[in-house]
């Protein structure tokens, strides 16, 4: 690793490290039973331990919240662009979109298990706790396109149609992609609440499981390990954004 | 000498006739107060008025981007409207954002690269053409446009305050460009300005504005046979005497 890049990753590392010291400080001074709150220590070891078994549970979570952040992805941006387009959308669906982030969704999480198999009510969960930031972005974004844009291309020629697809929709992905990253980091809490409820695999089942047996090193893994998830998909939507967004990266000006 | 691969069809006037308009609904704003203007086939007018006046608003009329009130307009499907910002597409390369002006022109789909290529060189931007438009200086996006309105093969075009964002340097020679590539091509030219030197160094003809709800007061003669500063004088003169001039 060159010098530069350790020297950025350094300040990244120093809340972390300070919570760890703390937290073994902590252990040192209170010394609490290992079931109330393990040393690091201790859930380093019981993570490398059930490394198998929290393999097993972290790509059941990672395929959940995988499908689940493309669905929310394609159906938002879908309806994003409906209630942008269509007045008629806007004023019947839109009010609706907003209204229903005001219900708790984790409260809905026992009823979706009642009606629905436990893998599909896992699934809707997820979906609905990140479909929110997509449509909310994308909607923003399709109304930001610069009016000098779209007056530029009526005035030579370009149809309405025209305009949506090549001035609009280029215009908001910036904007949904934002949406899109939000979306990446909820999508894991929404899997991790089904599979509390509903489901016997997956790292929120383990947590739950681990915990009613006082296995709390394991919990605290089965935790980390679902940050890592969360900032995995973040990362991996951060690196989907630079590769179709090139023009959003700024190269020094040519001197002519 | 001609630009090969330029072709845009010559000979349509812009006639505009009793054009009225008014915005807004409580109570509606008169912006257009009966506009009569002709500019004939091949030649260049300039409009200049006070900001607000309704300038940029008679060039939407005349691209048929608004519907007027009343009065009627004549080539409004062969104007190509090129406003004051360059209004690339940032996520389009130079030469993707030139090429934009065949596409919307129809042009067969194997040819608008060809196209672009020769507007690229024709407005002197090879070398950029693979440049995002953020990465250029401001000329140089102007320069862009006028290719990208170029490619449009429409045989009038509408320049709404074209380098008004540009510093005077740029603007002067941004200029140079405007006149050799109209010289070139002959597309009937209707232009908006607040620079009285640029109408005049432009145009054939300058036609006067007055303040809101817009009418043309004046009609000066600024071709080659006629004396700048005397041009310049005399629209200044019908300014400060349409009350233009605050």
């Amino acid at each position: 690793m060159s010098r530069r890049r350790l020297r950025r990753l350094l300040p990244v590392l120093i809340l972390p490290l300070l919570a760890i010291a703390a937290w073994q400080v902590a252990i040192w001074v209170a010394a609490p039973r290992e079931w109330m709150l393990p040393s690091p220590a201790a859930v380093a070891g019981a993570g490398w331990e059930a490394r198998e078994r929290l393999w097993f549970h972290a790509q059941w979570t990672l395929m959940i919240s995988v499908i689940a952040l493309i669905i929310s992805a394609a159906v938002g941006a879908a309806l994003a662009y409906v209630i942008a387009r269509s007045r008629m959308a806007r004023l019947a669906i839109y009010p609706w979109v907003i209204v229903s982030q005001v219900i708790p969704l984790v409260a809905l999480a026992p009823l979706l298990v009642l009606w629905l198999p436990p893998f599909a009510a896992i699934l809707v969960l997820a979906v609905l706790m990140s479909i929110f930031p997509v449509i909310v972005a994308g909607v923003d974004g399709l109304g930001a396109a610069h009016p000098d844009l779209i007056r530029a291309t009526r005035g030579l020629g370009a149809s309405e149609g025209w305009t949506w697809m090549h001035v609009r929709v280029p215009a908001a992905l910036p904007r949904l992609f934002t949406g899109l990253r939000m979306a990446a980091v909820f999508v894991v809490s929404g899997a991790v609440v089904g599979e509390l409820v509903a489901s016997d695999r997956g790292l929120g089942a383990l947590t739950r499981l681990s915990a009613g047996q006082f296995e709390t090193p394991l919990t605290f893994a089965a935790v980390v390990l679902l940050a890592l998830i969360g900032l995995g998909l973040f990362g991996a939507i951060a690196v989907a954004e630079r590769l179709a967004l090139p023009w959003t990266r700024r190269p020094t000006r040519p001197r002519s | 000498m001609p630009a090969k691969g330029v072709q845009v069809p010559h000979g349509t006037d812009i006639r505009i006739e009793g054009v009225r308009l008014a915005l807004g609904d409580d109570p509606p704003m008169p912006v257009l107060g009966g506009v009569d203007l002709h500019v004939p086939a091949g030649t260049v007018a300039a409009i200049v008025g006070p900001s607000g006046c309704g300038k940029s608003t008679l060039l939407d009329v005349v691209a048929g981007l608004a519907a007027p009130d009343a009065g009627s307009i004549s080539g409004a499907d062969s104007v190509a409207l090129m406003p004051q910002r360059d209004a690339l597409m940032p996520w389009l390369t130079l030469r993707a954002n030139i090429a934009l002006g065949a596409e919307l022109a129809s042009a067969p789909r194997d040819d608008v690269g060809r196209r672009a290529d020769e507007a690229i060189a024709r407005l002197g931007l090879t070398g950029f053409a693979d440049h995002y438009p953020h990465a250029l200086s401001g000329g140089m996006r102007q320069r862009a446009a006028l290719a990208r309105t170029l490619l449009a093969a429409r045989p009038a075009w509408l320049l709404d305050e074209p380098f008004g964002a540009l510093d005077a340097l740029t603007r002067t020679g941004m200029h140079d460009v405007l006149r050799d590539l109209m010289r070139e091509v002959r597309p009937t030219v209707l232009l908006v300005t607040h620079d009285i030197a640029e109408a005049v160094a432009l145009a054939d003809r300058v036609l006067v504005a007055g303040p809101r709800p817009m009418a043309i007061v004046a009609d000066i003669d600024a071709g080659d046979g006629a004396d700048p500063a005397h041009a310049a004088d005399a629209v200044m003169s019908a300014l400060r005497t349409a009350g233009a001039l605050a």
